[in-house]
């Protein structure tokens, strides 16, 4: 006999509270159902295409991308992350120069998924370069303290002066925010499933 | 067309005031996640800036485990046919 009391409910029906969850945030707001659609269209191509231990990489990668695509091309960060990815996508290695740097890295021994690894990530994903190919924006003189680390954080943030950096920060901190909500309804939308 | 509040033309470059830059400060102040917490009391704006830096690192963070999260769950679930159903109700 089966312990479990309430059998799993069934998929794709409109009273799920996870699937009504959803569209209610989705209603919230004009942008986020374009974040939504951006976001998951990439997630299909995922999963259609990239090999499994690439995803995690490549998800937070579309996650920025869909973010900038769906915010306004007027803001600062959202040119920068999209001028990111481009400049990612053309320096992607085909052919023989793929498969020599695959015999160097099989021949290192830290694997992608180490703390050290995942940590040097973590700082770098707000501009998704890592700390030694670009180099620290200087300090611009007459900045407040503590704006030079929001110069790190926020995308495109270096060459700012500091009035646009404060309204560049709002924005996307607002966008942050509705990315990170959006991810999180997907994983309790499919975990249901 | 003076509805500005600026109160001193500097010569040259910014027209910006410390009143701009704190109104900026205090909006920014308000997309903290306790601003409902501190009502309206005014932080000091290097708290401002310390606070906002940690929240953006929280939400990196989020993200990349999101991402994680998100991939193992494309490894084990069918989520295209919810995937095209979320879509036709989000864009109905």
């Amino acid at each position: 006999m089966d312990i479990k009391s309430t059998p799993p409910p069934p998929p794709h029906q409109i009273t799920n509270p996870s699937r009504r969850a959803f569209l209610a945030w989705a209603a919230a707001s004009p942008s986020k159902p374009m974040l939504a659609f951006h976001f998951l269209r990439s997630l299909s191509r995922i999963q259609g295409v990239t090999p499994v231990r690439r995803r995690t990489r490549t998800i937070r990668r579309a996650a920025y991308s869909s973010m900038a695509r769906a915010a306004s091309p007027r803001r600062a960060w959202s040119r920068a992350l999209l001028g990111q990815a481009r400049a990612r996508r053309s320096r992607t290695l085909t052919g023989r120069a793929l498969l020599l740097r695959r015999r160097v890295t099989a021949a290192a021994p830290a694997p992608p998924s180490s703390p050290a690894a995942r940590s040097a990530r973590i700082i770098a994903a707000g501009g998704e370069t890592s700390a030694a190919a670009r180099p620290l924006p200087p300090r611009q003189v007459g900045d407040p303290p503590r704006a030079d680390a929001l110069r790190r954080l926020v995308p495109g943030g270096a060459g700012m002066e500091y009035c646009s950096l404060l309204e560049e920060t709002a924005d996307y901190l607002r966008s942050l925010r509705a990315q990170v909500q959006l991810m999180q309804g997907l994983v309790d939308l499919f975990s249901c499933q | 067309m003076s509805s500005r509040r600026s109160r001193s033309r500097q010569s040259g470059s910014s027209r910006i005031t410390d009143e701009q830059i704190s109104d900026l400060v205090s909006k920014l102040q308000d997309l903290l996640p306790e601003a409902r917490l501190r009502s309206n009391d005014r932080m000091p704006s290097s708290r401002v800036l310390q606070e906002t830096c940690d929240y953006i690192r929280n939400l990196h963070r989020e993200v990349d485990d999101l991402s994680e999260r998100l991939s193992e769950l494309l490894a084990t679930s069918d989520m295209s046919s919810a995937q095209a159903a979320i879509i036709r109700s989000l864009l109905m």
